[in-house]
């Protein structure tokens, strides 16, 4: 642990944490951002599972907020903020495990493209420009339709219409360290495809795609709810988007219910919304092209 | 996905404000090509046209084929029946056939087609039409796949002249005065050799209105038929216009857009109760909701057919299914009130034939029946089948309708309460119809507008109603195939005595509930209303509680007379909607906040940025 290594390391560490602390939005994004996690891990402590159950719920239909209920009921008499508070823990793990997926996807084709070149590249730029012009929407209610209901189905359309973009991005980046005369040292010392793009490239490349991962993860979070809203999925999974669904299928816009419209809502836009600050700030700290400037 | 290129991050600002500039030239376009548009409706309104909205996928405009709600309203007002439904108390009256008389044995019925009705092409209506139509139904397959029971057991029909139909029938049979079959054209229909094809636009029609243009999801156009021989309407056109999901629908009736709809959600229908300018109408229930639960179903031949799960072959199984279904519940929460509990297979509405008893829930009657018959619950609560596989079902379910998205909810806890783990799936209605026709479901929600005279709804659960091995030819409901009940069917459709033939029906409902391959879910009470600030009152059938849309007829539509509705005083505001408009405003006012101020932090973000860039 003392090694001059890892001594450089935590220092680089601390200094970009520096940075990023220096950074008002991005710590103001983190904060929320903690708070949301911390929600949807305690969600089962806090919720009780009576409170979710249609059968079991106690309130009247479509009640505006009161003592009882802070924020209303639904149309089957279920306390809205138990159901928001409920919803966040889906669509945390979907919208990081769909971004995740598609920035691996693109990662790993990204730097096979930028790597090898020749025509393997030509290959799979062409498959990603195939799904780069794909209306993305339509492609995951595509899928998501054939394929069977639940939250995977879900995140799979998500990350197979949503990774050309990091692709494309990682790529370029690839290419960019590639030119780098001690890539050329390093092969004339005998390193091989493996050792090239495993110690040197994805290392050179992982800060952005950690920051890319960020800010795909607002996104795919906007498009699992879209996916929910169009009733896409498992409909009795408690989620935003579905939410937002069920009040616009059971009259509550007609009937003025905006307790019921708003806290999915805004749910949504406030978790978008700390991933994007977020993720900006880390761009900041990582991205050498913006670093290096400074 | 949005992912920021560091390259092009220069150019944010470049792009950003180009689009700017775009957006708003797109604005301009816009309303540059919705002024005209715009013109267009203000012109419509005064060719008096009535706008009905609609959400339901029209499943085929082919009167041979449809069987879903809006596509027999379209064939009703597009075509004259032999005899129509009184508008005030559904007796048989008068249709093309002006008279009709049927022998002493009740085997022969000679209808007498009235003279000087036309078919909206101009040519004369004949009886060689209903002869035709009637004919093809015996011969062709597709062509009885809507409305085959009614030719079942005819032994022939024929036309001796042009005034006169002559239909024999192997048995009496209790549905001559209530043959819901839309009469076609011969001259139009004689040349169509696929009687399952869509047909040519516009239709050739005899009743009230005739349908002239169709876009799936869009509209449903239709010119009032001057030549009508009951008269011609007194507006010049219908449209029908679709809308994505109910809410906008009553966006759309209470801004104008649209002049009449029904299938109201509850909470609209409270909300609406405060609109001076908007009547609303109900009635009891004349809809039968349901549960399919497909038995292991069989096509026509015999031959299995779908991917129903086989442990449903159980009635005992099907019985305890039955038995978790808490109907009042679904009747408090679901329709807020606005339904009737379940009980028999035909709805209250239609009292004569409606069997009051009532479904039982006990879910402590169905774990034991569960337990006794084997079917052991796992470590997660699931029940084992026979072959010990756990119990899990699909729920089909069509998506955007909100008693199949509510009652889901319900209907998963309640079986999950009996050890059955039922995962829901809502997909479109053409998709519904596919899998409930083709037996590709495990549990299914499926509904009917039940008619005056029982034998069509009945007949939805005989073997005769189950398909050909592709899923086509027939329009089965639940796949029940069963000699008892089968043998009573045949029993009620010769029985010509009225309270006889009530008893039979009425056991035919007990053998249904026993055989437990539907359940009731309950009968919602119609939700109608349309603009009192444009429109007369509209004739409903019955007269008294009665609907305006998806009658027995066309009397809703066709009494549509523009004027105003003076008694549509608003009733008191049911209580409930709380802070109403002022909540939604302010909730709006907040939301707007949250959301300016997280793109001001953005921006002010880039800006930054951007000056760094700029600095370089």
């Amino acid at each position: 642990m003392t090694s001059p290594a890892w001594a450089r390391r935590r220092d680089a560490a601390g200094r970009a944490w520096r940075e990023f602390a220096a950074n008002r939005g991005g710590l103001v994004g983190l904060v929320v951002l903690a708070v949301f996690v911390l929600v949807a891990a305690l969600g089962p402590v806090l919720i009780d599972d009576a409170d979710l159950d249609v059968t079991r719920a106690t309130g009247d239909r479509l009640r505006s907020p009161s003592g009882e209920f802070w924020l209303g009921t639904d149309e089957n008499g279920r306390s809205v903020l138990a159901l928001t508070l409920w919803g966040t823990q889906l669509s945390l793990v979907v919208g990081l495990a769909a971004a995740l997926l598609s920035v691996v996807i693109g990662t790993t084709v990204g730097i096979l493209a930028g790597h090898f070149g020749g025509w393997l590249s030509a290959v799979l730029l062409r498959f990603t420009d195939f799904f780069l012009i794909m209306p993305s929407l339509v492609l995951a209610i595509a899928l998501s339709a054939v394929l069977d209901g639940g939250a995977g189905t879900i995140i799979l359309a998500i990350g197979v219409v949503s990774w050309p973009a990091s692709a494309r991005l990682v790529r370029a980046q690839t290419l960019a360290v590639e030119a780098r005369p001690y890539i050329e040292r390093s092969r004339a010392l005998g390193g091989g495809h493996g050792h090239v793009i495993f110690k040197h490239v994805l290392p050179s490349v992982l800060p952005l795609v950690f920051v890319n991962t960020t800010l795909a993860v607002g996104t795919a979070i906007v498009a699992e709810s879209t996916l929910r809203f169009l009733g896409l999925g498992d409909t009795n999974e408690i989620t935003w988007g579905g939410l937002l669904r069920s009040a616009g299928s059971s009259g509550a816009i007609t009937y003025g219910a905006w307790w019921y419209l708003l806290p999915p809502g805004i749910a949504i836009v406030l978790l978008v919304l700390a991933f994007t600050l977020v993720g900006r700030a880390l761009e900041t700290v990582l991205n050498p092209k913006l670093r290096e400037r400074r | 996905m949005v992912t920021s290129f560091p390259i092009v991050e220069e150019r944010w600002y470049v792009v950003l404000v180009g689009r700017r500039l775009a957006g708003a030239g797109a604005v301009v376009a816009l309303v540059a090509v919705m002024a005209p548009w715009v013109t267009g409706v203000a012109q419509a309104q005064d060719a008096k046209v009535l706008r009905a909205g609609v959400t339901q996928d029209l499943d085929s405009l082919n009167p041979f084929i449809t069987v879903t709600r809006i596509g027999t309203e379209l064939t009703r007002l597009n075509y004259e029946f032999l005899t129509t439904y009184d508008p005030k108390d559904y007796h048989p009256v008068p249709g093309l056939a002006e008279k009709w008389e049927t022998s002493p044995d009740k085997l022969t019925w000679t209808f007498t087609i009235r003279s000087g009705a036309k078919w909206s092409d101009g040519q004369p209506i004949t009886a060689q039409d209903p002869a035709f139509t009637f004919s093809k139904m015996m011969s062709d397959t597709a062509a009885a796949t809507a409305n085959g029971n009614f030719t079942q057991g005819w032994e022939s029909v024929s036309a001796p002249d042009d005034r006169t139909l002559v239909i024999r029938t192997k048995q009496p049979r209790s549905t001559m005065l209530a043959l819901d079959v839309p009469i076609v054209p011969k001259h139009v229909w004689e040349k169509v050799t696929d009687f399952k094809a869509e047909p040519p636009l516009p239709l050739v029609g005899s009743g009230p209105f005739i349908v002239q243009d169709y876009k799936a999801s869009q509209f449903i156009k239709l010119k009032a038929n001057k030549d009508y021989w009951r008269g011609a309407p007194k507006i010049d056109g219908l449209d029908f216009v679709y809308y994505k999901n109910v809410d906008a629908e009553v966006q759309a009736l209470v801004k104008g857009d649209i002049d009449v709809m029904n299938r109201l959600v509850p909470a609209q229908y409270d909300t609406l109760k405060k609109d001076p300018n908007i009547k609303l109408n109900t009635g009891a229930g004349r809809r039968l909701n349901e549960i399919l639960i497909n038995p292991g179903a069989t096509s026509a031949d015999g031959r299995p057919i779908g991917d129903g799960n086989p442990a449903l072959k159980d009635p005992q199984l099907r019985r305890a299914i039955a038995l978790a279904i808490d109907s009042r519940t679904l009747v408090d929460k679901v329709w807020g009130g606005y339904a009737a509990q379940a009980a028999g297979y035909i709805p209250p509405g239609f009292s004569e034939f409606h069997l009051p008893e009532r479904t039982r829930f006990d879910p402590a009657e169905a774990n034991r029946m569960l337990d006794a018959a084997g079917y052991a619950k796992g470590a997660d609560g699931v029940r084992a089948d026979k072959q010990g596989k756990p119990l899990r079902l699909r729920l089909l379910g069509h998506a955007g309708t909100n008693l199949d998205e509510q009652a889901s909810k319900y209907l998963t806890n309640w079986w999950r309460d009996i050890g059955i783990a039922v995962e829901p799936q809502m997909v479109s209605d053409q998709k519904v119809n596919d899998a409930t026709t083709g037996a590709a479901f495990d549990l299914a929600f499926s509904g009917w507008n039940a008619n005056p005279d029982p034998d069509y709804v009945l007949s939805l659960q005989t073997c005769g109603a189950r398909p050909n091995a592709d899923g086509k030819g027939a329009t089965p409901d639940s796949f029940l195939c069963d000699p008892e009940y089968d043998r009573l069917y045949t029993e009620q459709l010769q029985e010509t005595d009225r309270g006889k033939r009530v008893e039979i029906v009425k056991k035919m409902q007990q053998v249904l509930a026993d055989r437990a391959t539907l359940v009731i879910l309950g009968y919602d009470n119609p939700l109608e209303a349309y603009r009192a600030d444009r429109w007369a009152p509209f004739q409903t059938q019955p007269a008294d509680g009665g609907v305006i849309l998806n009658q027995q007829g066309y009397w809703g539509l066709y009494s549509a007379t523009p004027g105003r509705t003076t008694d549509a005083a608003a009733p008191a505001a049911a209580g409930g909607s709380g802070g109403g408009n002022t909540g939604l405003i302010i909730g709006l006012v907040v939301a707007g906040v949250v959301v300016v101020g997280g793109v001001v932090l953005l921006v002010g973000r880039s800006r930054r940025r951007g000056a760094a860039d700029e600095r370089e």
